[in-house]
């Protein structure tokens, strides 16, 4: 994310020398600082800035920024102040309103092309965007400004990945995801609902330490977090595979460890980094916590069927039905056709005999 | 390549006429497949349904992963019989294709095709005869085994290429484009569930049509399979 | 247009000042407001500006997992929608949880109030009473001096306070202020001289780092946070004390984690969080505004059930009850069953009801989406300038108690506590205490400051009781009592085929509320009235306002171009917007 640094801007803008010390000067005074200051801003500008972040939030719940401000290593703290600027985030920024909506214009136009666009939750399009409104605004039209000069995307969690809760059967609001509506930048999926904070905070410093997007894979998430199923490094798989499971809850099984497959754990199926890296700074996750996998990070979790069934919804041709009771139901309504087209066979075949021998023998 | 328009009354079905219809590879194929499907269908449910937990330590217990063994290796022997199959279908006689090429294109086939329904709903009084498959039983074959089958193996080794990891040839191969043309990993799983019931009726079906077919039409199955000769009946 | 109601006088006559969006809160929110010509607010409009529809889309599915979508409704106050929600699932089917199952709710709950209070005060609410700006001309050594006589934590050398101002002063001179970028510094209705400003910075990024550490309580009974597991029936987390394979439940090397962040949730909450309230209070003791609708009308379900299943106001460890009008002396009873006292209304809320001069009932609850705006909107629909709050004018509902607006939260539980110093005698001492350290009468309470002050007390009561319930739970252990979950009504097939019950909590914000009704095993209706809901609410069809409008009212606003006052006020509600509308 290699970036100019504010004096290159206004220079290429064609601003002079002078009107630039004019400008630090006038910062370090709006800021209530002494004129001592000016020098010193000036020095900051003409250094290379920090990389400019604006986090959006649209239709969400906001535990992605919760999420974020657990992480331990590095401390949220630090990507904060050291590492990148936070220069407009609704639930962090100090200011409010218009100040706060000049934030935006001020970012786009002095870090065109420079600024990463963190989204959280995703825009409605129903109801013309109105589900959600921003300055009186539909958020959609919000996103869609911000992202025309951003450098790149992140899309934090399930909401701005794939859609999330909201976007859970019937949709009510169409709340849609960020790559639906933002189809000419680059972006990073990092899903989870949440993500795990050393995640986030991993593709982030990620990005700023070597100067570009991490690998993805075909769905746009990073490898290196999202290349291996939660199942693959759980630390219960060798109950799985020695066919141990835990039956019902707070059974002899839960209370031994046992993998809990037959409580309806998503582990199987869902690619996060968590039965490695766990959460909270390694204390547990929902697994070791005796809770199966949810599946938080794959698209569309929500309508899989219920959260405690191994085997899930069907959804195809109009039935909800799991796989087994809809293909057990053909095969055995099968089965029974079979059964009756035997006997009906059996009947017409003895009919004909008689016909060929008529009066018998 | 010649077709053969086998419609009852020809010299070639005459009463008391045999014909060879399966050659050996066939033959061989067929029933090391029925094994092979058999193995997957009970191995698979019981990966999705697995039985009640066994005492003692993890160590000491590897259950689950023999029958997922158990499954992936007969879901090598379906794979790679399957694959034989198709071989055979280009170098061996002309029964041997027509599990890959219905002949849609055939009026006639349609033809016969009517005459089989009409046949199994009682209403027509005699079958036709056909020196290999019925035309009926030619399309269940081709769409349930021969799309079922490939419908198991590219599902079936996405899910496979899962547990092999990036890199892994299956996960190369299949996986990659698998997962998201399925959406995520467990609609891969709910679909290939489902056909795997679907394997299990057409089973059903098919050994019912058969033992049928070999009382009440008037020509041999079982022997046909077995020994590759049909023998025509009034 | 003027009118009174509930002792205010509502005039939009004069100059109308708009801040959209309002930040440091959870989720979307709008609010406008009239000033009179002495900057006085006259008027007070709040609107919840979005919607995702979870009522809608419960519909149908498994009411064992109802916990997880509502989980989802947000993240901030994480837990608690998912507990609310288990218990209106066992409600209605009668189902019993184990003894440890409850104290381990108790506990997380618990962890939930002072994590999420923590985070408000120093993260969402400070920058409305701190400078961070003023910070930088702070004498480290006199900051040192006052961080000394308020508190024993030793974080308080001058040289950290120094080097915290250093990092500070680092991060303004590089020209980007991140977070802080147009805030209000500077602004007159800033009071606290810089050593303060400096102390309570720093204890900004001190709060930042220790929060994370609260929550792994909830990590270990619950797998993660945000958003932890729960289950109907008791709690996912089995425990094994002595047991082959103990490694794989909670065993003594997970309890004694638990407690050792229970006692240094404490700590941090007595030594750090309450002294700064009562040292940054001191300053502002004269801005006694935003007291709207607290010192008169309020409520609480009241939690923390002392033994498990038993959800009656004397088993409760937060207090329940209801006052109306200013009537301290008359507590009432809340009977959550009772069709005639929760009712929602919508009148101007963008929804639809088949009457909507009359409330619902949650339990006959309908959400139905509408959105409109009155004809004296300024603006296009899709570019609202200024709303007419005459019509439907906010995503959320309007819940009244027996008709009554009421105002929810920290400062209601605190109220009713000391207002039952028999039942709840450690409330009485606390609030007591901080009256007193901040010498000011009861009546100081029902304010901006009291809500945020109230909310801090309740934090240390909370950390204390998170002890107690730890204690509970090892005592009930040691009686050889180690089952977590009841599964005799777990499968379906066991239910009856109709059933309907109720849920409740005290969520950080306030009094929370689930009402499901479940038919052939499947959802029916499901709905949510919750904390934020009540305070956010717009009109009802007599013209009565809710909880955040009312507290904007009389206030003088010192820069009418900054909203300062507006969000300190708002702020100190603590609101989510994602709650409210859900
Ligand atoms: C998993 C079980 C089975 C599968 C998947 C299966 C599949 C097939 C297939 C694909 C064919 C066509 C062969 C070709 O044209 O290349 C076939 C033919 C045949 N199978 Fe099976 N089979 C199974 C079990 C059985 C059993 C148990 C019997 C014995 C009762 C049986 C009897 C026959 C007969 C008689 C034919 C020849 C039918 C004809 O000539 O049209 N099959 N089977
Ligand atoms: C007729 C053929 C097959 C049948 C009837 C069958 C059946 C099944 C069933 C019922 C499942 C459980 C699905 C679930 O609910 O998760 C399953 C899983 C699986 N099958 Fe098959 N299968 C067949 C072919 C194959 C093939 C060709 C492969 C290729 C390797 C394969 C690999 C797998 C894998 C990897 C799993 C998942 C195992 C796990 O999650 O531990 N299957 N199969
Ligand atoms: N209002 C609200 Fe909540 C809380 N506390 C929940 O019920 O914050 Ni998101
Ligand atoms: S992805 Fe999940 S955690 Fe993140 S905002 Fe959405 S609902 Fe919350
Ligand atoms: S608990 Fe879940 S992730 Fe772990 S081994 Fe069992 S099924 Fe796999
Ligand atoms: S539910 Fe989510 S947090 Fe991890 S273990 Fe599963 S992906
Ligand atoms: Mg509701």
């Amino acid at each position: 994310m290699s970036i100019e640094t504010f004096y290159e801007v206004m220079r290429r803008q064609g601003i002079s020398r002078r009107s630039f010390m004019k400008f630090c000067s006038l910062t370090a005074a709006s800021l209530g600082l002494g004129p001592a200051f000016a020098p010193r801003i000036a020095h900051a500008m003409e250094t290379k800035p920090r990389t400019p972040v604006i986090w959006l939030h649209g239709l969400e719940c906001t535990c992605c920024s919760e999420s974020f401000i657990r992480s331990a290593h590095p401390l949220a703290k630090d990507v904060v102040l050291s590492m990148l600027s936070l220069d407009y985030d609704d639930t962090l920024m100090a200011a409010a309103g218009f100040q706060a909506e000049a934030i935006i214009e001020d970012i786009k136009k002095k870090y065109k092309g420079n600024y990463i666009l963190a989204v959280e939750g995703n825009p409605p399009l129903n109801e013309d965007g109105m589900f959600c409104i921003h300055g009186g605004r539909p958020f959609v039209e919000i996103l869609r400004e911000t992202a025309a000069d951003a450098k790149a995307i992140i899309s934090w969690g399930a909401c701005a990945s794939w859609g999330c809760v909201q976007a859970a059967k019937p949709n009510p609001t169409r709340a849609t995801p960020v790559h639906k509506v933002i189809t000419d930048k680059p972006i990073i999926k990092v899903p989870g609902c949440p993500p795990i904070a050393e995640v986030m905070t991993g593709v982030v410093t990620y990005m700023l330490t070597f100067d570009r997007i991490p690998e993805l894979d075909r769905q746009g998430r990073p490898k290196m977090f999202y290349g291996q199923r939660i199942h693959d490094k759980c630390y219960r798989r060798p109950h799985f595979d020695g066919g141990q499971f835990v039956e019902h809850w707070d059974d002899e099984g839960a209370r031994r460890g046992y993998c809990l497959y037959k409580m309806g754990c998503k582990g199987p199926t869902t690619y996060n980094a968590c039965s490695t890296t766990r959460w909270n700074g390694g204390v547990s996750f929902p697994i070791q916590s005796g809770h199966g996998c949810i599946g938080c990070s794959e698209e569309g979790f929500w309508d899989k069927g219920g959260f405690y069934n191994r085997v899930t919804d069907i959804k195809a041709f109009g039935v909800e039905s799991n796989a087994d009771r809809l293909g057990g139901g053909v095969a055995a309504v099968a089965g029974a056709a079979v059964a009756a087209h035997a006997a009906v066979s059996a009947l017409s075949r003895a009919r004909s005999n008689n016909d060929k021998n008529p009066g018998g023998n | 390549m010649a077709v053969q328009v086998e419609v009852s009354g020809a010299a070639q079905t005459a009463a008391g006429r045999t014909v060879f219809v399966y050659e050996a590879p066939v033959r061989l194929w067929h029933w090391i497949n029925a094994l092979a499907i058999s193995v997957l269908a009970v191995t698979g449910y019981l990966i999705a349904s697995p039985l009640p937990s066994q005492p003692g330590e993890a160590s000491d217990n590897f259950l689950m992963g023999y029958i997922r063994f158990a499954h992936f290796a007969a879901a090598y022997v379906f794979a790679i019989g399957f694959v034989a199959r198709a071989y055979w279908a280009l170098v061996g006689n002309h029964h041997a294709r027509e599990l890959f090429v219905p002949r849609l294109a055939d009026r006639e086939w349609w033809a016969g095709m009517r005459q089989e329904l009409l046949w199994y709903a009682f209403i027509a009084r005699q079958p036709r005869k056909y020196q290999g498959h019925n035309p009926l039983a030619n399309l269940m074959m081709f769409l349930m085994v021969t799309l079922g089958s490939v419908f198991m193996i590219v599902t079936g080794f996405a899910l496979y290429g899962e547990g092999g990891q990036a890199g892994h040839w299956a996960n190369v191969l299949f996986t990659t484009w698998v997962l998201p043309l399925f959406g995520q990993s467990q609609d891969v799983h709910t679909w290939h569930h489902l056909g795997a019931w679907m394997m299990v009726v057409f089973v059903i079906v098919h050994v019912y049509a058969a033992i049928r077919e070999d009382i009440m039409s008037r020509q041999t199955m079982i022997g046909a399979i077995i020994n590759g000769e049909r023998t025509f009946r009034s | 247009m003027a009118y009174e109601t509930q002792g205010f006088k509502i005039d939009n006559s004069g100059k109308r000042v708009v801040v959209d969006p309002v930040c440091r809160i959870e989720g979307h929110m709008r609010v406008e407001v009239n000033l009179d010509s002495h900057n006085v607010i006259t008027n007070a409009v709040s609107t919840g500006t979005m919607w995702r529809g979870l009522e809608v889309i419960l519909k149908g599915r498994d009411p064992r997992d109802a916990w997880a979508f509502t989980e989802r409704i947000c993240g901030v106050c994480t837990g608690t929608h998912a507990l609310t929600s288990v218990r209106a699932v066992e409600d209605a089917l009668g189902i019993q949880i184990p003894e440890n199952a409850n104290t381990i709710r108790n506990i997380m709950q618990l962890n939930l109030q002072v994590h999420d209070h923590l985070v408000h005060f120093y993260h969402l609410h400070a920058l409305d009473w701190v400078d961070v700006v003023s910070a930088l001309a702070a004498d480290p050594k006199k900051t040192s001096t006052l961080a000394q006589s308020i508190s024993d934590w030793p974080m308080s050398s001058p040289g950290y306070f120094r080097d915290v101002q250093n990092r500070l002063k680092k991060f303004v001179e590089s020209g980007q202020l991140g977070p802080f970028t147009n805030g209000y510094w500077g602004n007159p209705a800033y009071k606290l001289p810089p050593e303060a400003n400096l102390m309570a910075v720093t204890h900004y990024l001190e709060a930042l780092d220790f929060q994370k550490e609260i929550v792994k309580v909830h990590t270990i009974f619950g797998g993660k946070n945000p958003h932890p597991n729960w289950l109907v029936g008791g709690v996912p987390c089995a425990i094994n004390l002595d047991q082959v394979g103990a490694v794989g439940a909670i065993n003594m090397e997970r309890l004694n984690l638990v407690k050792s962040i229970i006692d240094r949730t404490q700590e941090f909450v007595e030594k750090v969080y309450l002294p700064d309230i009562i040292a940054i209070g001191g300053f502002y003791k004269d801005w006694l505004y935003g007291g709207g609708l607290s010192g008169k009308s309020f409520m609480s379900y009241g939690d923390v059930p002392q033994k498990a299943n038993d959800y009656t106001a004397p088993n409760l460890l937060l207090p329940r009850g209801v006052v109306i009008n200013g009537d301290l002396g008359r507590i009432h009873e809340i009977d959550l069953r009772d069709p005639e006292q929760v009712q929602e209304f919508v009148t101007h809320s963008w929804y639809k009801y088949p009457d909507e001069a009359r409330g619902l009932h949650p339990w006959d609850g309908v959400t139905e989406p509408d959105f409109a705006l009155g004809a004296n909107t300024k603006g296009t629909r899709t570019r609202i300038e200024q709303l007419d709050e005459g019509a439907k004018y906010s995503w959320i509902k309007s819940p009244r108690w027996r008709g009554n607006a009421v105002e929810v939260g920290p400062l209601s539980r605190m109220v009713l506590g000391y207002l039952q110093p028999k039942q709840y005698p450690e409330i009485r001492d606390m609030v007591e205490r901080a009256l007193h350290q901040l010498d000011a009468p009861v009546g100081a309470l029902f304010s901006t400051l009291g809500r945020t002050a109230a909310r801090a007390i309740e934090a240390l009561y909370a950390a204390n009781l998170q002890q107690t319930q730890f204690d509970k739970l090892i005592a009930n252990l040691k009686a050889g009592d180690s089952s977590t979950a009841n599964i005799d009504k777990w499968e379906p097939s066991t239910w009856p085929s109709e059933a309907k019950g109720v849920g409740f909590t005290e969520a950080p914000r306030g009094a929370l509320g689930h009402w499901i009704r479940i038919k052939d095993t499947r959802i029916d209706n499901y709905q949510c009235v919750v904390p934020t809901t009540w305070n956010g609410s717009p009109r009802d069809p007599k013209g009565q306002i809710g909880a955040f409008e009312a507290s904007l009212m009389n206030t003088p606003v010192a820069k009418a171009d900054q909203p300062l006052e507006i969000l300190r006020t708002i702020h100190s509600f603590d609101p989510c917007l994602a709650c409210s509308t859900h």
